[in-house]
């Protein structure tokens, strides 16, 4: 598992507002996997990600798949993603040793959901005189 | 203090039954999870920005007992997602009650009014209302205009019908302590047993991220908001953690994030509720593999920097009332003497300016220019 970054020379009791993290847009991204680390990077940025990714295992399979989970281990054949494929219904994991392509395919779910965002829809909304104005949840078909 | 004495007796016996036994570690409430589809998109919600596939799926009933039974916890919180929408909820609230855990379900209501006839009354059963103050700033808020409408139908109807029902609120920085006291005498004179509430928190999975309250701000907001206290206003908090909230200054906790665990369909989420840094399959395992001495603001992990979330802190002052003599009093204390009268206080509330949002969150909704002028309406 990462280990937390240490901050200890910041006085946490004295912040007034606190920016959170910086949204890295990822979807479509196929990082090249020329070693060890860069497959260790990638796959923390899949374990990040809000959208299913395609996992091409060595053996030629090809999944899509929300990663949920990750395990660092001391090397890559006992560090391993958990995950659940888009058309199966239980959890499973593969070793970071068997994979052998990452694809960011699937869509950021997160993306563009801000706060400016529904004030500037709230706005044009507003503006065009519609009435109940909200934000709806995207289709689950 | 609103919350009821059996409770708090069982509660009580709890922690020093875990004392008794040597535990250090050992959780006060589950944060169970059953699904993470809602029927609201909020803004700034981190928990349900996932796939279809994801979001389709959800917790049986028989995983949601095995979970209860596994952490051994006397209290259940039911987030989500939205649990109403889960087809099997009612079965799942029946099996906690049948197991005597005291049960929050959290709810934003708009399905409330047309399902509460499902629902049997029951000391262990509270339904907890999502409602981020008054109407139009609980609609902006849920991102939906006529939110607050569904959600206050739901709380009469549930008042009326016998069920204890808490709203819990959660505020973000631009809040108008004004607006929120405002907003506790609404909820109070519709009969809720008492208020449950919180500082937003900056997690990383959340869409929106510059909205968020430090630490200095937060305590300085919840001075304003919880001094100079009416004696209509009731809370189904700890006393302890409301003083932390105000900055007293020997409240000066540290996380407990053991203390409410979550279970989702991912598992045993690591190490909190809101931080997800992996999942264990087993409760053991979450337990005994987290690296606990990481997360906390004493650890100076910059994720925690912000935080006095409800589910880390909160623990830990229940753990101090109820498990040592100077808490047990503190608490008391706390109880009898509720008013916490301050002028600096009021002071802060004349001058409520100095709450406003380094960026804008809190917009009257009538003024809300069109999308040309945004950015000269936030400046």
């Amino acid at each position: 598992m990462s280990q937390p970054t240490q901050h200890p020379a910041v006085n946490v009791d004295e912040l007034e507002v606190v920016d959170g993290r910086a949204y890295e847009n990822l979807e479509g991204w196929v990082p090249e996997l020329a070693s060890e680390e860069d497959l260790r990077v990638a796959l923390e940025k899949a374990f990040d990600y809000r959208g299913d990714i395609s996992l091409t295992f060595k053996n030629g399979e090809r999944v899509e798949a929300y990663v949920f989970n990750r395990h660092t281990g001391s090397g890559l054949a006992d560090s391993y993603v958990q995950y659940f494929a888009s058309n199966a219904p239980e959890k499973r994991k593969v070793s970071y040793a068997e994979i052998a392509r990452i694809e960011f395919t699937g869509k950021d779910r997160a993306a563009g959901k801000h706060w400016e965002a529904w004030l500037q829809k709230y706005a044009e909304k507003k503006a065009a005189g519609e009435k109940n104005i909200q934000l709806v949840p995207e289709a689950l078909d | 203090m609103a919350v009821p004495i059996s409770q708090m007796w069982t509660v009580a016996t709890y922690v020093l039954k875990n004392r008794l036994a040597g535990k250090k570690k050992y959780p006060l409430v589950l944060m169970l999870e059953p699904l993470f589809r809602c029927n609201l998109a909020c803004a700034g919600c981190g928990k349900v920005q996932y796939p279809p596939h994801i979001l389709k799926k959800q917790l049986s009933p028989e995983e949601c007992f095995a979970a209860v039974e596994e952490c051994g916890v006397p209290m259940v919180s039911l987030p989500g997602g939205e649990p109403l929408l889960h087809p099997q909820i009612v079965e799942i609230v029946n099996g906690l009650i049948a197991r005597k855990k005291y049960i929050y379900l959290c709810t934003n209501a708009l399905e409330l009014k047309r399902r509460i006839h499902e629902f049997t009354p029951s000391k262990y059963l509270t339904f907890s209302v999502h409602l981020d103050g008054q109407r139009e700033h609980h609609d902006m808020s849920v991102c939906r205009e006529g939110g607050y409408d569904l959600a206050i139908e739901g709380i009469k109807e549930a008042v009326k019908r016998g069920f204890r029902v808490t709203p819990n609120s959660t505020f973000f920085d631009g809040t108008d302590p004004n607006m929120v006291r405002a907003y506790f005498d609404e909820v109070m004179a519709m009969g809720v047993e008492g208020i449950v509430l919180s500082p937003g928190y900056s997690y990383d999975k959340a869409p929106d991220q510059q909205h968020f309250l430090g630490r200095a701000k937060s305590r300085r907001l919840f001075r304003a908001i919880l001094s100079n206290r009416k004696k209509s206003w009731k809370f189904n908090m700890s006393p302890l953690f409301l003083e932390f909230l105000m900055g007293k200054t020997d409240r000066n906790y540290e996380c407990t994030p053991w203390g409410s665990p979550a279970y989702n369909i991912f598992g045993w989420q690591k190490p909190c509720y809101l931080l997800q840094d992996g999942y264990a399959d087993s409760f053991k395992e979450l337990m005994e593999t987290t690296n606990w001495e990481g997360y906390g603001t004493a650890s100076g992990n910059p994720q925690c920097a912000n935080c006095m979330v409800s589910c880390g802190y909160e623990p830990t002052a229940v753990n101090h009332g109820f498990g040592s003599l100077s808490g047990f009093f503190a608490m008391a204390k706390a109880a009898l003497f509720s008013s916490y009268k301050d002028k600096g206080a009021l002071d802060l509330l004349n001058n409520h300016s100095t709450f406003a949002a380094q960026h804008s969150h809190f917009v009257k909704i009538e003024s809300i220019a069109p999308a040309a002028s945004l950015e000269e309406t936030r400046a």
